[in-house]
Parts: C-alpha cells; structure tokens; sequence
C-alpha cells in the first residue's frame, strides 16, 4: 500500500501540466472557472486544442490512434484538465461512442468515423433516453425498420430521442433504436450511428429550469440510414451500450472538478463573508471530508484497474456519491450568495458582464448552476436506479 | 499509487482470522462480556500469536511492522469483535514510550512486545472532553522523584493492567499545550488505586487515581507526542470500524436474505434494499477513509492532524449510519442481547467516541482547512 504516485506517475503529471497551462486559453479557463456560459464554438476549440496534441481520445489504445494511458495516466490527465479549469471534454463522441465504435464496429467504419472524433472536427450527440423510456430504458420504441433497395440495405428511423445534451450542435447521432419486437426488449435493440443532416431529423430545444438550452428533442420522421452505418449486429445494441457503460466508471464521479468547485466555495465564502461564520464553514469542512474520502474511493478503484488483481465493484457508489458532491458544492455556492443569489438575468452567464445591481459580475450565475446542477442524480442512471444495481450487487439477489 | 496488501499482509490477516474463528467465537465473547469484560486471557493470547509485538522495533523484541500492518490486523480484531485493549496498549503506548529514555524503553517494551506486561494509555480527564491540551493532573518534581496526582478515566483495561503512561502538568495553566509531562505509573505505585468497571461494548476500564503517586518521567514536553500517539489510536479505531462494519453488514445481509415477512424474504422490499444500497455506501466511504488515515500517519504533523481527522470524521458518520441502520434492517431481534449483531452495534456506538467524535473532528477539519483540499493537498 502506498499512497504517493509512482516517479514516473509524477514526470507525467508534469509534463501535462506544462502543456495545459500552455495550450489551455485564458478567455476558457475564466469562463469554466466562474461557471459562465461557454458557446459551442469555446468547447469546439478546446476539443481541437486536445485534438490537435492526440490526447481528446485520451482514453484511446494506440492501435487506434489513442494515448494508451493507463488508468492513473488517464486520471492525472483528467485532474490537471480539470484543476486548470478547462472545458470537460463531450463526452459523446471521445468517451462514448468511440469505444463502442472501436470494439464493436468494422474496420470501415473505424476509418470513416475515428478520425473526426479523434481530431474534435465531428460533433456527436446521444440518442438514448425517450419520452416513455427513462429509467426503464430497454422499453425504448424508436423504431428502425429494415427495408432493402437497390443501392443497398437501409434502416428507415420513426420516433423521438429526448434529454439530447447539446444536441442542437450535434453533426451525428449514436442512438439506440428498435428492431425487434421478438423475445426481451433487451434482444431487439440496435445501435446505430446516424447523420443529423438526414432529411426527417428535427431538434427541438427544452429549456432548464435555469433558463439554459442545454438539452433537446429529436425527433426522426421516417429517416433513412445506410445499414452499413449499424454498429456490430442487429439487435445486438443492448449489449454494445453496457459495454459503453462499463468505460465510464471513475470519471463520472468527477471528483477532480469537485477539488476546483470546493475550492471555489471557499472563495466565495470569504468573498462573501461566511467563511469565518463557524456554521457556515463547518459546512465546507463537511463537503471536504466527502470530497476526499470520494477521491480515496476513486484512486482505490484506479489502483484495482491498474494491478488487474481485483475488481471494486463500486462504479454505482462513485455515480450516486459524485453527484450528491457536484449538487451540494453548487448549493453552498448558492448560499453563500445568500440574497444576490436571487437575481435571475440571462447575461449574467455570459463572460465580462457587468450589470447594474449588487454581486452581479461574481454571484448571479450560482443560482443558475445549482438549479443546472439537479440534473446529476437523474441522468447517467438516476441515483435510485443506481441504488437497486448496488443492493443487487450487496444482496447478492 | 496502489492499495494491493503484501503476502506478508495478507498473511497477517489470515493469523487473526484463524484465531477468531478458532478461539473466539460469540458465545465465548458474549460470556467474557457478561462477566464484566475482563480480558487480559484474550490479550496474552494475542500475545501468543506475536501481535502485541507489532508495533515494538526487532531491538526491543518487536516485529517492528508499521501502519498497514497495525490496520489490518484491527480490521480483523473488529470483524470478530474482540474486546481486548489492544489497540491502546500494543498501538498507541508504544507511540507513547517512542521518546522515553532507554532505560525506560528496554524495561517495558519487550515484556509489552511478549505480552507479559499490559501497558495502557491513561488519558482521560473529567472535563477534557476531546482537548488533549486539558490536563490538569500536577506532576512534581522532589527529593522522592516524580509525583502525580488527578484522576484519569475510562482507561482501558485499568484494573488489568501493568503500568500507565499518563499526561501530567509539569506547568503552565490547564489547557496550555506546553508544560505537558509524560509519565509511567507502575500498578500499586504508592499514592495510586484503580477502581474497574465493564463498558457497553463488553470491554472493561476504570478510574486511576493519583494522589502523590510516584512515576517515571518518559519526557517533560510530550504534547506532540501525545497527539502522534492519539492519531495512530484514531487510525486504529478507523480500522477496527471497517472490520466492525463489514462484519455487521454481513450478518444483515444474510438476515434479509432469510427473514420472510408477507411471504417473501425481506431482502425483496425495495425500501430496505436502498437502505442497505445507502449502507454500502458510509462502509465503503469508511473503508476508503481508514486507508487514508493509516497512510497518513506518517506525514508531518499537522497534514498528519488534519487528515486524521478528516478520516475520523467519515469514520463516525460511517459507524453511526452503518450501526443504526443495519439495527433497523434485523427489526426485533436486532435490539436484543442474544443475538450478535447488538454487540456490533455497541461497539461501533462507542468508537465514535473514541480519541474524538464527529463533532469535535469536524471543528478540527474547519480550523485546519486550507485553500486546496483532497488527498494530496
């Protein structure tokens, strides 16, 4: 046992320190440091910066163009990222599909689709969740028929995608889609790689309880989709999902931005006068014993990975416990603003603001972030969901 | 960076668990309890099997091991519930004599090290609560040597034991960390008596009371060490917790996988499996905390002071939470003295207790916190 990082580990974290506070440009750094609004074009320019240096893919083998960092390299990676205060990278394309793309698809299709997520050109949105099919995923009914032509098999796509995260910018979409009616809804799901320009495909934006546009409708009105672009086999999506599942474990405890957000709460806790108000602060202490005792879950479920003696069984630990973090740290922020936080002025999101009433330029947008923020426990498997996986796991039944 | 224990580690937890499962099964706990905790048979069979050696240098006739061997062997001391003073007199008092002179040293170390000698720490005032600073036991220096007088409480294995290393003021007022003398009592000094009594959780300790009592001057300014020491206690108690809880969950576990109510087996009902998914949760954050407390102790002193205390902190929200509701799941039978899981229960009730509680280490972390936080801050 050892808690310090091996010599080797450290040169690492310093060489992509170096390049970060190099490559990282400031007019980013300030808006994810505060929380402002960052336009597609800032988080485009951050994912070509990394694609450029070959580390977007960073959690990427060699063999397809990749880093092929292990687990702590990856998570140093994602650390110095994070403490610098750069954008996350989309996860959509680099983190989710890619895998997939890489485990399961063709060589073709590694040649046609790689190299734009690799680079940070394409932008890749998902299409999992529907109206009717939330937690209860597998019953999702975004149907895609097969039918043949002349040039070849196509999927003909019917029904709607929802809770698209960006969805307005996205160029692809990977979506879950039904083929089959046959046997468990699990057996009759496909995965397939669709263009967003395809005539029948409409976004439509739902607006957050924060005024923001972050997340959208998609609906397919009898879309047509070469069934070269299928992923692996039909039917076989399920299974292809589960696997994408499995590649986001540690990360989506994102412990590494919540020591730069509880960082942030101390700051604007002294800011506002509360840091030395013993109530107050005996709050942050609470967020930062949760802070590090994540972290310690987090680095011993690396250290499993790393020695491949023994798996941690905990990825649905570190979802429920990052999340209740990142809402807890936006909610101190929040209280900390005390009564500034009530302002609710669109432009305070947006860089260099300046309005005209009290704590606009440093404490309007808190409100907005913690309201943003409920969406942790409900997404990526809502933490009740979450909860039956580790009892499952726990009781063994 | 990695938490994988050594063969040699792994060997070490074996030992202990044999002996557990061997020679100290719960009927055989649950009498010793009954029979007012008294332990020192346990001890010297522990004794036996070189533990109370552990943390004694070869020199002394020791094993000299460190920090992950001191945790897992109190991981395997709390799964199988023994109620011996182990942790304070084979962990903490050897931190305690690390500064005395060698003629003190090789005295007592190598009859703690073969377990001939029960050595305990004598810490506790009346009004100290948590404060390590608060002693107001005098210590005066004459013609007769060292004299003591003031009372300590709820020492551990008091009326079992050989001798007591006890904080005394040399000078200064009662919460000023300097002036702070360490000292040995030897049982039946002149001036010293003890009176025993059992704790709730099946162990035993008692009252030292010294008037004018003669000691052994260990060192004269023995605060720093006097933390140190209590840090590695706190890193015990955060070891023995997670063996604690893994224990009791396991028990819970096979309880709600048999108990049958409305026809099927508890474990079924979706409130309790989140109650135990939650459950998992504080174990696995308290196990997580444990690591870092043992592997922070050998930072310099005040990293060392807050992330023992960072550590504690989860630990007494784990053991509360772990404690309580596992209680909860067993309904009934879970309240009653019979039956093994109550025992887990106290015991983890009382270590919250234990070298300072949630409270008083959440004060701790808020007045050491700095800008940064997380592991490596």
């Amino acid at each position: 046992m050892d808690l310090n990082f091996t010599a080797d580990e450290l040169a690492f974290r310093a060489e992509v320190r170096q390049w970060v506070a190099e490559n990282l440009p400031a007019d980013l750094s300030h808006k994810v440091f505060n929380s402002l609004r960052l336009s597609r074009d800032d988080m485009q320019r951050w994912a070509k910066i990394l694609g450029k240096k070959g580390w977007l893919g960073y959690g990427w083998p060699k063999q397809f163009g990749g880093p092929g960092w292990n687990a702590i390299q990856k998570h140093l990676f994602e650390e110095e990222c994070a403490l610098a205060g750069a954008p996350r990278i989309i996860p959509f394309g680099p983190v989710m599909v890619a895998p997939v793309i890489m485990a399961f698809g063709n060589a073709e299709q590694h040649q046609r689709f790689l190299p734009g997520i690799a680079s940070g050109e394409v932008w890749w949105s998902q299409g999992y969740s529907e109206p009717g099919s939330g937690s209860d995923l597998a019953s999702l009914k975004c149907r895609a028929e097969r039918v043949a032509t002349s040039s070849g098999d196509t999927f003909v796509v019917n029904g709607q995608k929802t809770w698209t995260t960006l969805g307005q910018y996205g160029e692809w979409i990977f979506c879950l889609v039904r083929t089959s009616n046959e046997g468990k809804p699990q057996t009759g799901i496909s995965f397939l790689l669709i263009d967003m320009k395809s005539p029948g495909i409409t976004v439509r934006p739902i607006i957050t309880l924060d005024g923001e546009h972050e997340v959208n409708e998609v609906w397919f009105d009898n879309v047509v989709v070469p069934a070269e672009n299928l992923i692996g086999e039909e039917n076989k999506g399920w299974t292809y999902a589960k696997h994408l599942l499995a590649h986001e474990r540690t990360n989506i405890a994102d412990v590494n931005r919540a020591k730069r957000e509880l960082e942030r709460v101390k700051r604007l806790a002294q800011q506002e006068g509360v840091y030395d108000d013993g109530r107050f602060r005996d709050q942050i202490a609470l967020l930062e014993v949760d802070v590090v005792a994540l972290e310690m879950m987090v680095l011993r479920v690396l250290s499993a990975e790393k020695s491949g003696k023994q798996s941690l069984d905990v990825a649905g630990l570190l979802k429920i416990r990052g999340s209740e973090i990142q809402q807890r740290y936006a909610e101190l922020m929040m209280l900390a603003a005390g009564p500034l936080a009530q302002p609710f002025v669109h432009e305070a999101m947006e860089a260099g603001w300046q309005g005209d009433f009290a704590g606009a330029a440093t404490v309007a947008p808190l409100a907005g972030t913690f309201f943003n923020m409920r969406k942790t426990t409900i997404y990526g498997g809502s933490n009740e969901v979450q909860r039956n996986i580790v009892a499952q796991t726990v009781l063994g039944a | 960076m990695d938490f994988e224990f050594t063969d040699d580690q792994v060997s070490l937890r074996d030992a202990v668990a044999k002996w557990v499962e061997k020679g100290f099964d719960f009927p055989r706990r649950h009498a010793l309890a009954k029979a007012g905790g008294h332990s020192r048979a346990v001890y010297t069979e522990l004794a036996e099997l070189g533990l109370t050696g552990l943390a004694i240098p070869e020199a002394q006739g020791g094993m000299g091991f460190g920090a992950v061997e001191a945790m897992v062997v109190m991981e395997e001391l709390g799964r199988g519930l023994v109620n011996a003073p182990y942790a304070a007199a084979a962990l903490v008092v050897p931190a305690l004599l690390s500064a005395a002179p060698a003629a003190v040293q090789s005295q007592w170390l190598p009859k703690i090290a073969d377990g001939s000698a029960l050595v305990v720490p004598a810490l506790q005032e009346r009004a100290a609560r948590y404060a390590l600073n608060h002693v107001t036991t005098s210590a005066v220096s004459g013609v007769a040597g060292w004299l003591l007088s003031g009372q300590k409480s709820v020492v551990p294995g008091a009326d079992e034991a050989d001798a007591f290393i006890v904080p005394a003021r040399i000078s200064g007022g009662a919460n000023d960390s300097a002036g702070i003398g360490l000292f040995l009592v030897a049982k039946g000094a002149a001036g010293s008596s003890v009176t025993g009594y059992p704790t709730q959780d099946g162990g035993r300790a008692g009252e030292l009371k010294l008037a004018n009592a003669s000691a052994t001057l260990i060192t004269e300014d023995g605060f720093a060490l006097l933390e140190q020491a209590v840090d590695v206690g706190i890193a015990a108690v955060c070891a023995e917790g997670v063996g604690l809880m893994d224990k009791m969950v396991a028990i819970t576990v096979e309880y709600m996988n048999t108990r049958k109510q409305f026809g099927t087996n508890i474990a079924n009902f979706q409130a309790l499996r989140h109650r135990i998914a939650d459950v998992k949760m504080q174990q696995e954050l308290g196990r997580s905390m444990s690591f870092y407390a043992s592997l922070k102790l050998g930072e310099p002193g005040p990293q060392r002071r807050r992330a023992l205390s960072q550590a504690k902190v989860q630990l007494g929200q784990s053991m509360r939470f772990v404690g309580q509701q596992c209680t909860q799941l067993h309904g009934g039978i879970g309240v009653t003295d019979e039956y093994v899981s109550s025992h887990y229960f106290k015991r983890l009730t009382m270590l919250e207790m234990a070298f300072g509680d949630t409270l008083h280490h959440l004060g701790e972390v808020s007045a050491r916190m700095q800008d940064t936080a997380g592991v490596f801050a």
